[in-house]
């Protein structure tokens, strides 16, 4: 029998194939839909600082909250900010209770303070592990590396000390050092992080000269990306990889686990698809490894993840061979 | 004003009061408590409704002496008013047919355990009740309980009575012997931590039954506040009854203690007047 | 009843307009309110700090009302008291008369002339403060004034009511009800007011502390609506010990739900449930209601040396400065607007700071620390600066990153403001509730979506003022009278 199950958010997973977080992992009814297509894991839509502080404003913009007292008024945003969590906490309750999969809470800030307290009672709800979602898109003018650097650890360090169930990153690509970055990240103590995450694109439509948004879901090759680096950091880092963006099919899948990743996320393709799509990727990962004859994910797991420890000069020598060879 | 109309004693330390109160008795459910003052100088405290008489317009309550307020009301007889006495308050408990239900009641808790145990049954569940106690005078309501009870296994710390050990060793020898659906505990915090703590091995969905310092009762203060399943809930208006596997008991134990001080002091001021 | 127009055009008014010129009136300077020392009254939770106006100093007082054609203070009071009316009655000297015109808009008086934000409402309309930049008629004042004369020297008149015996029933015993009540028994009416706690007045006697508001004040208005003959029930949970369908076989015919916002908000930032930490609700209910500063009542309350309080309104400002009433070495606000911003009557504020309360502005608690035994020992807080204003026009407090400090403290009182009680609308799914928990009515009869029950005060428009409450009483009366007699006659 083929067993594909894998370590992923200091669990072990029946299989590596992961439903990411996205507006179908945001309410109980597309949850139990998806939990039946049994993937490895559930990362619950991630928790955003500025969604719920525009909450408060569009409903500051009532006119029923208009005519209220401002004593009243006066906190108002954390009767908002709590009665969201709420809700939140609520889902992961519902959702441990109705299905039988790990369910991962996942929040995303970037003030870290207040927000990063909340994983604390994401674990008193049920939660069984933690994803924090951090990326600063790098376009502040003032902000300085070290700022931005030190905003990770420090949320790391924090959220830590608040719980004793696993704790994942999930992170942006923006680093001048990634590959350090990601090797001093992944000795915190981290149960793994996920890479890339995934953002808003904006576009540009030259008839209406407007900016449009880009399209929300990934295209097959931005699987790219995540495959890269996955292969240079898997066998570098202190903590597993999962790979996440522009998984649409088994064969993507069964790269990125060549490359060393212990599991992968998706949730374009499963918008594409539907939640059927996550069975077909299982099977199609299982029917693969039964052809080569591997037993488990971990007989093939980094197999061509890159060793080499000058990676800089070995792609520069890829690239040139690859262009070169090109003009021939 | 509410009467005194009967009162008894169980033990050393622990009373039972009827008293006058028609439409309390009317309206009540298990599981719901009520509030009262026994003089204009005392404080609003809470106690579980043990059983009611619509008839005879009565509620019975269980009190353990533990304080100045306690200790007043254990000492009032039959024709004693009370100044002030409000319910039912708190949410009434969550009865249907669900199988098998392992009720759980430690000390002066078995008391408000006897109206659930009796719910239960009536509404055609398999009801197992293990009772515990310090020692065999601390097991009340032993023969009330077994009249609404398939059977009755009584467990004291010194074994003076019944089993010896703690109430979640009789629990878990049910549990291991046949199937459970659904667990009550109501007794000590402490005791209530490591039955749930138990039957969340067990994946047994169990409810507790909160008690904590409160003022007012009616969901005004939030002196009663506690966190479930990381929410903030009152105990006074969502509960008294809770999912234990989702009840931070640490943090209720903490906040259990907060008017120690104050408490142990009022009661000593009081021992010294009586005795003047 | 004469309206305002016909009253101003009295023989009597215009004399007294002519018998004072205009500029002899603009020339007094505003009355002072005489008070007791700060130093001394930090003692006293029971001593009322404003000790009122004597007779002289009230109608010179009143002297100063320009007794304007359009007078816009009527238009600044939620319930439009015909202030010009009462203010020449006690320039004339006719007291009485005065508290009575009160009584036509307001049920009471005395307690409106001491909580009212009159900075706010009427005497910001005022002419002298709108026209001559100088400091308005000290309208509250002359409220209390007359308020308080009557009480000790009038002979209160049953007034002959004819009875219809239809019963109505009153949830809660505030000042919405009281006003309700008040209005219901003189229209002939077989009022009961239930309440849950055991003492009667809401959140005039548990909110509120006595050196703002002494509870004689609220137990005299009482007499008097029980002399009229409203009945009083207490320990009473409509919709638990009775529920409505109860009550509805016992004869009530109509009901008015003023149960209040008395539920208490948290913050919910780590460490809030450690002790020594409480709701300002509960802080203030376990002093005022329970007397639990006082030996002989066995309630106790912690009496904290280093209090922090958080907050900027006026539960913020009774809940410090009884803290420091109750030996606090150190009673801190801590706001996270500025001063500006804060919602408290400005009396209120300026008391505090003679009191030597503390105010910590842009500042805001991030976290709590306890001592082994559980128990508060600091505060993490965090410095503000106010960023853009949101559609209220009021500034957003933008945290500044790196500014957090902590501050000792052995007891904190959160005072950030209350949600509607859940009780009523749970017992009553029929009823119309907003997502924010509050009754939702006709604003002109206060009808629910439930034809008998009407609703007002708190429990309608979320924390709001005493004024607006039993404006709101006022007006369900008036509602609850026509609906009554449509379906009933009388």
């Amino acid at each position: 029998m083929t067993d594909l199950s894998t370590s992923f958010f200091g669990l072990t997973l029946k299989n590596p194939v992961i439903a990411g977080s996205c507006s179908l992992t945001g309410n109980i009814d597309s949850i139990v839909e998806l939990a039946k297509a049994k993937p490895g894991a559930i990362v619950l839509k991630s928790v955003f600082e500025e969604e719920i502080d525009l909450l408060y404003q569009k409903e500051q913009n009532s006119i029923y909250t208009q005519n209220l007292d401002p004593e009243y008024l006066n906190y108002f945003d954390y009767v908002i900010k709590e009665e969201n969590l709420g809700k939140y906490l609520d889902l992961i309750q519902q959702a441990k209770k109705l299905v039988n999969v790990p369910i991962v809470a996942s929040v995303s800030c970037i003030t870290s303070n207040e927000w990063i307290s909340y994983v604390k009672r994401f674990q008193d709800a049920g939660a069984d592990a933690i994803e924090l979602n951090l990326f600063i898109i790098p376009s502040d003018l003032k902000r300085t590396n070290e700022e931005n650097e030190r905003f990770y650890f420090e949320s790391v360090r924090k959220v830590n000390e608040m719980v004793s169930i696993p704790v994942t990153l999930k992170v942006s690509y923006y680093f001048s050092n990634l590959a350090k970055m990601m090797k001093d990240l992944s000795s915190t103590g981290i149960a793994g992080i996920t890479l890339f995450n995934r953002f808003y694109s904006p576009d540009i439509n030259i008839e209406k000269e407007e900016l449009t948004a880009g399209d929300v879901l990934s295209n097959s090759d931005e699987y790219l990306l995540p495959l890269r680096w996955t292969g240079i950091l898997s066998s570098k880092v202190d903590c597993p990889i999962a790979a996440t963006t522009g998984i649409h099919s088994a064969e993507t899948a069964i790269k990125m686990i060549l490359a060393g990743a212990g599991a992968v996320q998706i949730a374009s393709t499963i918008y594409k698809e539907g939640p059927d799509v996550i069975g077909k990727i299982i099977k199609g990962i299982e029917e693969w490894m039964n052809r080569k004859s591997y037993k488990s994910i971990k007989d093939f797991k980094g197999k061509l993840a890159v060793h080499t420890e000058d990676i800089t000069a070995y792609e520069r020598v890829q690239f040139m061979k690859y262009f070169g060879n090109k003009d021939k | 004003m509410n009467e005194i109309i009967e009162t008894g004693q169980f033990s050393e330390k622990v009373f039972k009061i009827v008293v006058y109160a028609p439409r309390i008795a009317r309206s009540r459910k298990p599981g719901h408590f009520i509030v009262l003052r026994t003089d204009e100088n005392g404080e609003r405290i809470p106690l579980t409704i043990a059983d009611a008489d619509v008839k005879k317009g009565t509620i019975t309550l269980v009190v353990q002496k533990a304080g100045v307020s306690t200790t007043k009301l254990c000492n009032m007889k039959p024709g004693d008013k009370i100044a002030d006495l409000v319910g039912p308050l708190g949410k009434a408990t969550k009865i249907k047919k669900i199988g098998t239900v392992l009720a759980c009641g430690g000390g002066v808790g078995i008391a408000p355990l006897l109206p659930i145990v009796e719910g239960f049954k009536k509404a055609g569940n398999r009801v197992i009740s293990v009772l515990a106690g310090r020692s065999k005078e601390l097991i009340i309501l032993e023969d009330q309980i077994k009249k609404w009870s398939d059977e009755v296994i009584v467990m004291t710390d010194d074994g003076s009575y019944g089993h010896k050990g703690v109430v979640t060793v009789g629990a878990e020898e049910v549990i291991k012997r046949e199937e459970v659906n659904e667990c009550i505990v109501i007794g000590p915090t402490v005791m209530m931590k490591f039955t749930a703590l138990l039957t969340k091995k067990y994946n047994i969905p169990t409810q507790a039954s909160l008690n904590t310092v409160m003022v007012d009762g009616t969901g005004m203060c939030g002196a009663c506040r506690v966190s479930v399943g990381g929410k903030t809930r009152f105990t006074c208006i969502d509960g008294p009854e809770f999912d234990a596997h989702q009840v931070d008991f640490d943090e209720l134990i903490l906040r259990l203690g907060g008017y120690k001080e104050e408490e142990k002091r009022a009661y000593n001021a009081y021992l010294e007047n009586q005795n003047k | 009843m004469e309206d305002r127009k016909e009253r101003r055009n009295q023989e009597w008014r215009k004399e007294l307009r002519l018998k004072t010129k205009g500029k002899d009136r603009t020339s007094i300077p505003r009355a002072e309110m005489p008070m007791m020392d700060p130093l001394e009254r930090v003692h006293y939770q029971d001593r009322e700090v404003n000790t009122g106006l004597d007779l002289n100093t009230a109608r010179q007082e009143a002297t100063r009302c320009m007794d304007c054609v359009n007078p816009e203070c009527v238009t600044g009071c939620p319930v439009n008291i015909d202030i010009p009316s009462f203010i020449k009655n006690i320039e004339r000297g006719e007291i009485l008369k005065a508290a009575g015109v009160l009584r036509e808009t307001s049920a009471l008086p005395a307690v409106c002339g001491r909580v009212c934000p009159q900075e706010k409402q009427c005497e910001a309309h005022c002419f002298y403060l709108k026209k001559l930049k100088k400091p308005a008629v000290a309208i509250g004042y002359l409220e209390r004034f007359a308020a308080d004369y009557e009480r000790e020297h009038g002979v209160a008149e049953v007034p002959e009511i004819k009875k219809n015996g239809i019963k109505v029933a009153v949830v809660g015993s505030g000042p919405s009800s009281l006003s309700f009540a008040g209005s219901m028994v003189k229209k002939g009416y077989d009022v009961t007011v239930f309440e849950a706690l055991h003492e009667i007045g809401g959140v005039l006697k548990y909110g509120i502390p006595e050196f703002r508001l002494p509870n004689d004040i609220v137990n005299s208005e009482l007499e008097n609506l029980e002399k009229l003959g409203v009945k009083f029930e207490k320990n009473f949970l409509v919709g638990r010990t009775s529920s409505f369908e109860d009550l509805k076989e016992e004869g009530f015919k109509g009901f008015y739900v003023a149960s209040g916002a008395g539920l208490p908000r948290f913050m919910h930032i780590p460490g809030e449930n450690f002790n020594g930490i409480m709701s300002s609700n509960e802080y203030l209910t376990r002093v005022n209601l329970m007397n639990a500063a006082k030996d002989e009542f066995d309630t106790p309350v912690f009496k904290g040396k280093r209090v922090v309080v958080v907050g900027g309104g006026n539960t913020a400002m009774d809940s410090v400065r009884t803290s420091k009433r109750l030996g606090a070495d150190r009673s801190m606000i801590v706001y996270r607007r500025s001063m500006n911003e804060m919602p408290a009557r400005l009396e209120e504020v300026k008391h505090a700071q003679d009191e030597g309360i503390e105010f910590n502005t842009l500042t805001n608690p991030i976290e709590y620390f306890a001592d082994e035994k559980g128990h508060v020992s600091r505060v993490r807080v965090q410095k503000m600066e106010l960023g853009e204003a949101d559609v209220s026009g009021r500034r957003r407090p933008v945290p500044i990153e790196g500014s957090e400090y902590d501050i000792e403290t052995d007891m904190v009182v959160v005072a950030v403001g209350v949600s509607p009680n859940p009780l009523v609308p749970s017992v009553l799914p029929d009823l119309k509730v907003s997502k924010r928990g509050t009754i939702e009515v006709n604003e002109e009869t206060m009808q629910s979506s439930v034809p008998e029950l009407f609703a007002g005060g708190d429990i309608v428009r979320g924390g709001a003022t005493v004024i607006l409450a039993m404006g709101d009483g006022r007006r369900a009366a008036n509602g609850m009278d026509q609906y009554l007699t449509e379906k009933y006659g009388k």
